[in-house]
């Protein structure tokens, strides 16, 4: 923190009791925005603003999109332009709110409360994300962790004077369906294979990072038990209760259902390869009636009838020589 | 997935440590004069042909796919900002229109206009610097080509405000097969015929589209779509990845398609009452004869079978629809079976040797 100035966060045992959802497309976004001004510029660390672009209900908050928002001199916010850029995404998704901005920064300053003010006419409380460029290098990548953090704005009453100032809010990263299958088409550069090998490819990369999660509650348990960890009672209590719950599906509902959808997916299987077999079928008869047909250019409409009927599963029990009278 | 987080890690710690713009990095900047001029040359002008692919931003295509998402099932579109770098055309960065269509109709009305003026003008004001390089609509459940409306604004575009490329995205398709069902295409000048009308990659089309399709497809052609991102972007999906990996456990497609499949089905089952009244005429494909002096008594065989050819294709079509319709439903059932393996099964008495010849073949395949 910077030592000139009071802290503009609370420190972080007070945590926003906000439930807040990230989806990647502003992240995303936000490190565009980013790489594009950088480029531009010329500069590692150019000033980046923008908008973000969500639903709220309750305590409940959605970050779904954002936008870039012009900056006029002195950090000033372009209002006549953030005006016409919120319209006209109001226009197109109706849904999403103006609900904070974003920016890129290690952490919050009072430069970013100074702008937090202008942000505050066209909500109540906008929230602050911010991407952390610097903070990136070393320990973070291995921890796995989005250098990324969101903010709750408050006010901090002390010595008879309130002031404005953070409190870091906790976030998931939610997606929907469209938008994994998106972001994994742009995170394996847009090829992958035969659908079947991305498909599985997908499926054993989320199973192998079960699997790493679990192999690590099951040292700390090991650890516990051989007395090298400190034994933590409210972990433990929620792997005790994870465990209870499985099998996770074990209810005759739902077994019949599975098995439904089992049968339905196999019977599709099944008809699909009837299907071929049908149209192999049909190839090798039309194939044969050019080997035996030639010359003869008419055939008798009593032919093709039979054989219409002789398509799907008709033995081929007749001698060669009768085929052409039977077929 | 996890080799790319791997690699997003090491590109990373690559360009880390380099503090220069990385060399992926160089599509991300907008130089003005090179524009101009290129602008100004208009290289494309006499090569119908002269684009070859369409390089999407990965912040592009994101946008474009939710987008077409929200509007199932109706069409919506769009305008791509970019430019033209070489033989292919970039686009950086997308937004929506505030027009919605039914099923083929979608078109620029002049609400629209004022909209994307508006949008652009002021995308200059944030460091956006590329102008309007293209459209993009959604065709939910359809695939994706040009329909004759579609082909027109194309044709507009191309003449008025060339460089521009269509792009077409069916939102259904890209969750029942997992994937980005994307096209990007140009069209020929009004009159050109292409030298070969090569079939493009198969892909089926409801009936009822079948013949707005047929008519249309030798006026366009389409583009090779690639995928680009930042190194910042590829660290960042690397570590989105470690949040995310859940939802690929926890949704089914076999629940979020139920409704698109049965169309599908419903479709094949009419394709195939169609071609079965056709099964008895069809005749195969005469196999192409390279000899020259074979191909005089060829000739007059394959000009017969030409127009049956149609019918011929016709049966093969339906089990390729078939197929993919089969191949999909198991995917999601793959998906289901290890789902039911992980979650659900008990390692009793009995499924205890079971489990364990499970575990490892999981550890096998993982380890």
């Amino acid at each position: 923190m910077d030592s000139g100035e009071p802290s503009v966060v609370l420190p972080s045992s007070t945590l926003s009791s906000l439930s807040l959802s990230l989806h990647p497309l502003p992240i995303l976004n936000i490190s565009e925005h980013l790489t594009r001004l950088r480029l531009q510029t010329n500069n590692v660390l150019p000033f980046v603003l923008g908008a973000l672009l969500g639903t709220q209900n309750g305590r409940e908050v959605e970050i779904v999109n954002t936008f870039e928002v012009a900056v006029e001199q002195g950090e000033r916010v372009d209002h006549g332009s953030f005006n016409v850029r919120k319209e006209q995404y109001k226009q197109v998704f109706p849904s999403l709110e103006f609900i904070g901005w974003y920016t890129v920064a290690s952490h919050p300053t009072s430069r970013h409360i100074s702008l937090h003010e202008q942000f505050s006419a066209y909500c109540s409380t906008p929230l602050l994300l911010i991407l952390q460029p610097t903070h990136i290098s070393g320990v973070s990548v291995t921890s796995g962790h989005l250098p990324i953090k969101a903010y709750e704005p408050t006010i901090e009453i002390r010595d008879r004077s309130s002031r404005s100032v953070y409190i870091e809010a906790p976030f998931t990263v939610e997606t929907g369906e469209v938008e994994r299958i998106a972001v994994d088409t742009t995170a394996r550069g847009g090829e992958g294979g035969t659908s079947l090998e991305s498909h599985l490819q997908t499926q054993r990369a989320a199973v192998k990072m079960l699997h790493d999660r679990i192999l690590l509650l099951v040292n700390y348990v090991k650890d516990v038990i051989s007395g090298s960890a400190p034994k933590d009672h409210a972990t433990i209590r929620s792997l005790a209760a994870l465990l209870a719950s499985l099998p996770a599906s074990d209810s005759q509902g739902f077994r019949d259902e599975f098995e439904t959808e089992y049968e339905d997916v196999q019977l599709t299987a099944y008809l699909s390869t009837l299907t071929k077999s049908a149209s192999i079928l049909n190839d090798i008869v039309d194939k044969h009636n050019v080997l035996h047909s030639s010359g003869r250019e008419e055939r008798s409409a009593g032919f093709l009838s039979s054989r219409r009927r002789g398509i799907p599963g008709r033995g081929f029990g007749g001698v060669p020589g009768d085929w052409d009278r039977m077929h | 997935m996890a080799s790319s987080s791997e690699t997003a890690l090491k590109t990373f710690s690559l360009t880390n440590d380099i503090r220069d713009i990385s060399p992926q990095d160089e599509i991300y900047k907008y130089d003005v004069e090179a524009n101009k001029r290129l602008i100004r040359e208009q290289p494309w002008t006499n090569d119908p042909h002269y684009f070859k692919s369409c390089k999407i931003s990965a912040v592009a295509l994101i946008k474009m796919v939710i987008h077409a998402r929200s509007g199932v099932p109706w069409e919506i579109m769009g305008l791509m900002q970019g430019k033209v770098v070489g033989h292919s055309i970039v686009i950086m960065d997308s937004f929506a229109l505030p027009v919605q269509g039914t099923e083929t109709r979608v078109n620029a009305a002049n609400e629209a206009n004022e909209y994307m003026v508006q949008y652009i003008e002021e995308s200059e004001k944030v460091g956006r610097l590329e102008n309007a390089i293209g459209w993009y609509h959604s065709h939910p459940g359809y695939g994706c080509w040009l329909s004759g409306i579609d082909v027109n604004t194309q044709m507009n575009n191309q003449k008025f405000t060339d460089p521009f490329v269509a792009v077409v995205i069916d939102p259904n398709r890209t969750i029942s097969a997992g994937r980005v069902d994307i096209g990007a295409f140009r069209t020929y000048p009004a009159g050109y015929t292409p030298p070969n009308t090569s079939a493009s990659e198969y892909q089926s089309i409801p009936l009822s589209k079948i013949e707005d399709f047929g008519v249309h497809a030798n006026q366009y052609y389409s583009l090779e779509v690639q995928i680009f991102k930042s190194a910042l972007d590829t660290e960042l999906l690397g570590l989105l990845w470690n949040k995310y990996w859940v939802n690929t456990l926890s949704q089914s497609p076999l629940i979020s398609n139920r409704a698109y499949a049965a169309s599908q089905l419903t479709d094949l089952h009419q394709k195939l009452t169609k071609a079965a009244s056709n099964v008895s005429q069809t005749k195969p494909v005469v196999p192409a004869l390279p000899s020259t002096g074979e191909k005089i008594s060829s000739t007059s065989k394959s000009q017969k079978s030409e127009p049956k050819k149609e019918v011929e294709n016709q049966l093969a079509k339906n089990v390729k629809d078939s197929t993919k319709i089969a191949m999909e439903a198991q995917h999601g059932l793959i998906a289901q079976v290890i789902k039911d393996i992980l979650f659900s099964s008990r390692p009793g008495k009995a499924s205890l040797e079971a489990i364990t010849s499970i575990e490892e073949t999981v550890e096998m395949a993982i380890g």
